[in-house]
């Protein structure tokens, strides 16, 4: 009997065996409380990338996505203290790709036992 | 025309939290009033609901007399799904009192504001109050749109401002 926590570690084994990416997950810094520099597109925010493995990045003619591995996403979700994966996808400014940042259009998790062991994100690429 | 538009956000702003202060978002972990300017956000596929997202469409300009005039459209969008309790069946309710915190923002009886400008915010500096205003017409109300589980609507308003050489 294969518990949750042997699943994540097979998908992770998975990941990182077939061709593992380097991606980060961009994320922008709190906003700062009362000051409407932000609001009024004055100031920008500091952003922080935050590495996502182990993970896969696919691409081709008409999509790009990337499966991430569930034990990286509870980590940062854990870490930064968001309520769940969507609010942390929500949130984040997009995910960084070999130098491309890409926007997150829609994001989809895997489950086994009725827990994630993976998502698998669609990008956006930047309009050269 | 950039503190126009501050200045009109700053106004919608204001208004807004003083007529319903439980109108709230969190954006990037900060609580405040539930309206933004989309155009100073980050890109972002996410549609917030429950709150007024304002955009800037259109501009035109009369440069003739001593103070060139610009008139620029308004987009207010917004949506609701109403209240999960509920099974969303109080969306329209929730749309309809959207709708009359809109309408009592900007038809009320002082239709201007003067206009300021906020650059000096960025150094540290105070709002600059400026020598002339920004007026609004009417308040006009789009059909609703259904959107999955939500009903949305998108308000249009004209925003008018004298412009001084300096802001051209």
């Amino acid at each position: 009997m294969v518990d949750h926590a042997g699943i994540i570690r097979i998908a992770d084994a998975a990941l990182r065996s077939n061709a593992g990416s380097s991606a980060q997950l961009r994320m922008p810094a709190p906003a700062a409380s009362g000051d409407d520099t932000e609001q009024l597109g004055l100031a920008t925010p500091q952003f922080q990338d935050i590495p996502l493995s182990p993970a896969a990045f696919r691409r081709n003619e008409s999509t790009v996505k990337l499966l991430v591995s569930a034990s990286a996403v509870e980590g940062i979700t854990g870490t930064l203290a968001f309520d769940s994966a969507d609010v942390l996808f929500d949130t984040a400014a997009g995910v960084v790709v070999n130098g491309v940042l890409y926007a997150i259009t829609d994001r989809v998790a895997s489950l086994l036992l009725g827990e994630p062991f993976c998502y698998c994100l669609t990008l956006r690429a930047p309009v050269r | 025309m950039q503190n126009a538009k501050d200045t009109f956000y700053e106004m919608l702003r204001g208004r807004l939290a003083a007529l319903n202060p439980g109108r709230t978002i969190v954006l990037r972990g900060v609580v405040r009033p539930g309206v933004l300017v989309e155009e100073n956000e980050l890109v972002s596929t996410v549609v917030l609901p429950d709150c007024f997202r304002v955009n800037w469409t259109q501009a035109a300009g009369d440069p003739d007399g001593d103070l060139a005039t610009i008139a620029l459209q308004c987009e207010i969008e917004y949506e609701t799904a109403g209240t999960a309790l509920n099974g969303g069946m109080d969306r329209g309710r929730a749309l309809s009192a959207m709708d009359a915190e809109l309408q009592a923002t900007i038809n009320t009886d002082t239709q201007t504001a003067l206009k300021s400008n906020y650059k000096g915010l960025t150094t540290g500096l105070a709002v600059e109050p400026m020598a002339t205003s920004i007026w609004w017409g009417q308040l006009v109300f789009g059909k609703v749109e259904i959107k999955d589980d939500r009903l949305a609507r998108t308000g249009t308003v004209m925003v008018m401002s004298y412009e001084k050489t300096s802001e051209l």
